[in-house]
């Protein structure tokens, strides 16, 4: 017993060392998870206030480039409104979201904060589960993809960036339809990386990049990015660098998208995987 | 005594939102994060006791996680540059000792001193953080120009801010 006594004296600090690293390793391994969000909502909350301040006085500088993309957008609409109101004599529309039916549901929110060096990147969003955003919603920038939502507090949503390494999205080429997975190489904020597409397949530099639906989170057909560059690796794959459409340096007003489907197609998958 | 807690409580809440509001914010291609807020720990008094060098360092990291939202990844860095402090202190002690009452600065030991304290704190401190955070070693060498270019900010902006601090 005194021994035990002395060696506590002696090595005590060596001792509140272990203890306290021990409690920063047990903080790490499970606060950083992608599922386990409670610790990352609820610290978040604390230092949300602040950030919304900081975000506030950002979009001040930004009002020019936001005025031309909103601009853009609504040019857009109105071009899409124009063609949809031409189709409606066609005694079968085309489109799969009549009322009854509604597949996706499309929500707009605002960027509080960001971080790109990281390896491990996430984002907050202003808008939380009273504004019905939900986990595991899809986040788009100007129609193209940007992340996927994680955790929500009341008032906040935390997005997992694509610049994230454990970010994976199902994904095609558009011009011959073949897909593989996009993931993210923590290397810059520009590039990410498509793999599993087999060589025998012919691609090109400019290439579209786009999503496939499969995963139930991102609609079909929204744009990740271009091929930007290409190489044989020694297995069947290429090893694909796609140029981001989406420029994470100045993220502002994004999208969210809800599957309203999703729970009745996860639920008929299951039994079969 | 209690003069000199409120200063510490100053320097304390001026780093941190010195490194929260300026330099997180500096976003250099994912390869240039200055950690500035060490310098808590660098400014702490010769004497202080161990036990609580560490639970001043766990604290400082704690806050800091709490603003980058990344749980226990500065808390871990900090705590063991407050570990390494006292021996790395008793390693670079001047030939005539430290004088009592007198915090690790630039002003009382000399540019040359302080340089090489700083960089071996920063060294240690972004080591740890910067492979904590990758937490795999697919990537070291780009993990190491990361620790490196980073270190090098974040030493020039320490000795810049205690460069300042001296001409006080």
């Amino acid at each position: 017993m005194r021994n035990l006594l002395n060696f506590i004296i002696k090595y005590n600090n060596l001792i509140i060392f272990l203890i306290l690293e021990g409690i920063a390793f047990f903080l790490l391994s499970t606060g950083n998870s992608y599922h386990n969000t409670r610790v990352v909502k609820g610290t978040r909350g604390l230092t949300n206030r602040i950030e919304l301040r900081i975000s506030n006085a950002r979009s001040y500088f930004q009002l020019r480039e936001i005025g031309q993309d909103l601009a853009k957008e609504n040019m857009m609409l109105k071009n899409e409104i124009e063609r949809l109101g031409r189709n409606e004599d066609q005694p079968f529309s085309p489109l799969a979201d009549s009322v009854y039916k509604q597949k996706y549901i499309w929500s707009t929110a605002e960027v509080v904060n960001n971080s790109l060096k990281r390896q491990k990147n996430f984002f907050t969003l202003n808008k939380g589960e009273l504004q019905g955003l939900a986990v595991d919603m899809a986040v788009t920038a100007n129609d193209a993809v940007a992340g996927v939502i994680v955790g929500c507090s009341r008032n906040f949503s935390v997005v997992m960036s694509l610049l994230n390494l454990d970010f994976r999205l199902s994904s095609r080429i558009k011009s011959n339809g073949y897909f593989g997975s996009l993931s993210w190489d923590g290397t810059d904020h520009m590039h990410a990386v498509l793999s599993e597409i087999p060589q025998h397949v012919t691609i090109n530099i400019g290439d579209t990049v786009e999503t496939t639906g499969y995963s139930a989170v991102f609609p079909e057909g929204i744009m990740v990015g271009t091929i930007s560059e290409f190489e044989k690796t020694g297995s069947d794959f290429y090893r694909i660098t796609v140029l981001l459409k989406t420029d994470f340096r100045k993220l502002h007003y994004v999208n969210v998208i809800g599957n309203l489907q999703k729970s009745e197609q996860l639920e008929l998958e299951k039994p079969y995987q | 005594m209690i003069n000199r807690i409120l200063k510490f409580g100053l320097i304390f809440v001026l780093l941190i939102l010195l490194q929260v509001l300026l330099f997180n914010n500096i976003q250099f291609s994912g390869y240039v994060n200055p950690y500035v807020y060490i310098m808590i720990i660098l400014l702490l008094p010769v004497e202080i006791p161990a036990w609580l060098l560490l639970i001043i360092s766990f604290f400082t990291g704690l806050v800091m996680d709490l603003f980058t939202g990344t749980p226990g990844m500065h808390t871990a860095a900090t705590v063991l540059a407050g570990f390494i402090r006292p021996y790395l202190l008793r390693v670079l002690s001047p030939r005539d000792g430290y004088e009592s009452n007198k915090v690790p600065s630039m002003a009382v030991y000399g540019f040359q001193w302080f340089f090489i304290y700083t960089l071996v704190m920063v060294l240690v401190h972004h080591t740890a953080l910067f492979y904590l955070e990758v937490f795999r070693l697919a990537d070291f060498l780009r993990t190491f120009l990361r620790v490196l270019l980073s270190s090098l900010f974040s030493i020039t902006f320490i000795l810049l801010i205690e460069y300042i601090r001296k001409r006080k």
